[in-house]
């Protein structure tokens, strides 16, 4: 999976700009986040994005948090490649 | 870092962690960029092909590399160490020399500083690195290579010769392959026989370079540790690509070409540098062979047109003897540019245009605009390999994809 794809996700913003998503909707199922195993930036232009690689216990995905429009997508589900 | 692209991934995704992993590049020729310490006692190495990997380690995990957590891995880890000191000089994405002589009074002592800083990448990114400490670079870099993964090695002043008697000469920093078989011939194997090789025979068989590598036998290593901002000042400005596929077609050649002129130019636009000296690098598609050469013109340019065509004019004098697998464009023989308005008003458009064009660029990020003939690949544009010279600031701050 590798197209990003608009979704809510759920989190909470502390002071110092953390932002921490606790669970994320995807095929109208709610995903609660166990883990946030992995976070970097980077930016497409002057957009600084912000992304979690998060698992809910049962895979891993990368979401990905638009500081400008302030909107979330996913990235992609990282898996073992055969 | 220890196997850092690979310990990453292991550490963003718990199901690789303890499996034998090797990180490749995205592009379609690619080879192992690195692997994990699982995979590398299996015997897959960096360079190698995937089915030559997947040979020596059937049960190897394939992992897509992503640059962009690498390099901000990298920066975040460089921010680390200037918290003990200002003195930090990136050799490479995962590898950096700090001189903490003056940071001492303050930490109380090398070996303090460095269980901090092992202990502070342990637990903002979860992932090992091996730390050398010693009197200068050489023996810095030599000392963290001697104890892998998440090493500590000291080698203290009075221990330097001891160190060095047996160590072999291809441990050092510096020596490759070749140098290595230039030495072997010449029967010096240890760094111990390079440290008492007389300095003549030396400088008679390398020139200047004896002289030094004498001192390096001896761990001797005066050269400071540079820190960000007092580099020598970039001397080109370059960009290569290896094909998805080898190519023979012109128009296609030339397209690849105006796409790296294209990042040339924008990368010496962006830090404000012209050059003079355009180099176009050629590979052919055995590998093995190849061909650079180069034009230096009247003027200084970074505009991206006058890149390609200066390329163009040098691709016109060769014949291409096979089809190509690797292109390069570099523009060399720089000067901090002076803002200077074009005098005619044909030229002062393309001034502006350029401009707005780099400008659109830096704020929906690059290629967003670009030449009509690359809207094509725009997708695959850009730089897709951290390049040896990449930097966390400044001009060698390549943005990769």
């Amino acid at each position: 999976m590798s197209a990003r794809t608009a979704i809510r996700v759920a989190a909470i913003f502390s002071p110092g700009g953390k932002v921490t998503p606790k669970w994320f909707e995807l095929n109208r199922r709610k995903h609660e986040i166990k883990d946030t195993t992995y976070f970097w930036r980077d930016r497409i232009g002057e957009v600084p994005l912000m992304h979690y690689a998060v698992s809910d216990g049962e895979a891993l995905y990368e979401l990905v948090y638009n500081t400008i429009d302030q909107t979330w997508s996913l990235n992609g589900l990282q898996s073992e490649q055969p | 870092m220890n196997a850092f692209f690979a310990s990453v991934e292991q550490q963003a995704n718990p199901e690789l962690r303890n499996k034998p992993i090797a990180v490749v590049g995205g592009g379609g020729r690619t080879v192992i960029t690195t692997s994990s310490y699982e995979a590398r006692a299996k015997g897959v190495k960096t360079g190698m092909a995937i089915w030559e990997a997947k040979r020596v380690c059937p049960e190897l995990i394939i992992v897509i590399g992503d640059n962009r957590k690498y390099t901000y891995t990298s920066t975040r880890i460089n921010e680390i160490f200037r918290d003990y000191t200002p003195e930090v000089e990136a050799f490479s994405i995962d590898e950096s020399w700090l001189d903490v002589t003056h940071s001492l009074s303050i930490f109380g002592s090398a070996e303090t500083i460095a269980y901090q800083i092992k202990a502070r990448i342990r637990h903002s990114f979860g992932i090992t690195c091996s730390i050398g400490i010693a009197p200068n670079k050489l023996l810095a870099k030599l000392a963290s290579d001697m104890q892998k993964p998440d090493g500590l090695t000291i080698i203290a002043p009075e221990d330097v010769s001891r160190v060095l008697e047996r160590m072999p000469i291809k441990e050092l920093c510096g020596i490759g392959r070749k140098m290595q078989r230039h030495l072997n011939m010449m029967s010096i194997y240890t760094c111990g026989e390079l440290g008492r090789c007389d300095e003549a025979r030396l400088t008679k068989k390398f020139g200047i370079i004896g002289t030094r590598l004498k001192l390096m036998g001896q761990g001797i290593d005066h050269s400071p540790v540079i820190q960000f901002g007092e580099e020598d000042e970039v001397k080109s400005v370059g960009h290569s690509r290896t094909l998805e596929r080898d190519i023979d077609d012109p128009a296609e050649i030339r397209r690849f070409l105006l796409q790296l002129s294209e990042m040339v130019g924008s990368r010496a636009r962006k830090y404000n540098v012209s050059g003079k000296t355009i180099h176009l690098y050629v590979r052919y598609a055995d590998f093995y062979t190849s061909w650079g050469k180069q034009t230096s013109l009247k003027n200084y340019i970074n505009q991206s047109d006058e890149i390609y065509k200066a390329v163009l004019s040098i691709l016109a004098t060769v014949e291409l003897e096979q089809p190509v697998r690797l292109l390069g464009v570099c523009l060399s023989n720089l000067k901090h540019q002076a803002e200077q308005l074009p005098l005619f008003e044909d030229e002062r458009k393309k001034l502006f245009a350029t401009q707005a064009m780099d400008k659109i660029n830096d704020r929906f990020g690059s290629m967003a605009v670009t030449f009509g003939s690359l809207v094509k690949d725009k997708a695959k544009s850009g730089s897709h390999v951290i390049p040896p010279s990449w930097r966390p600031d400044g001009i060698k701050n390549v943005d990769v994809k």
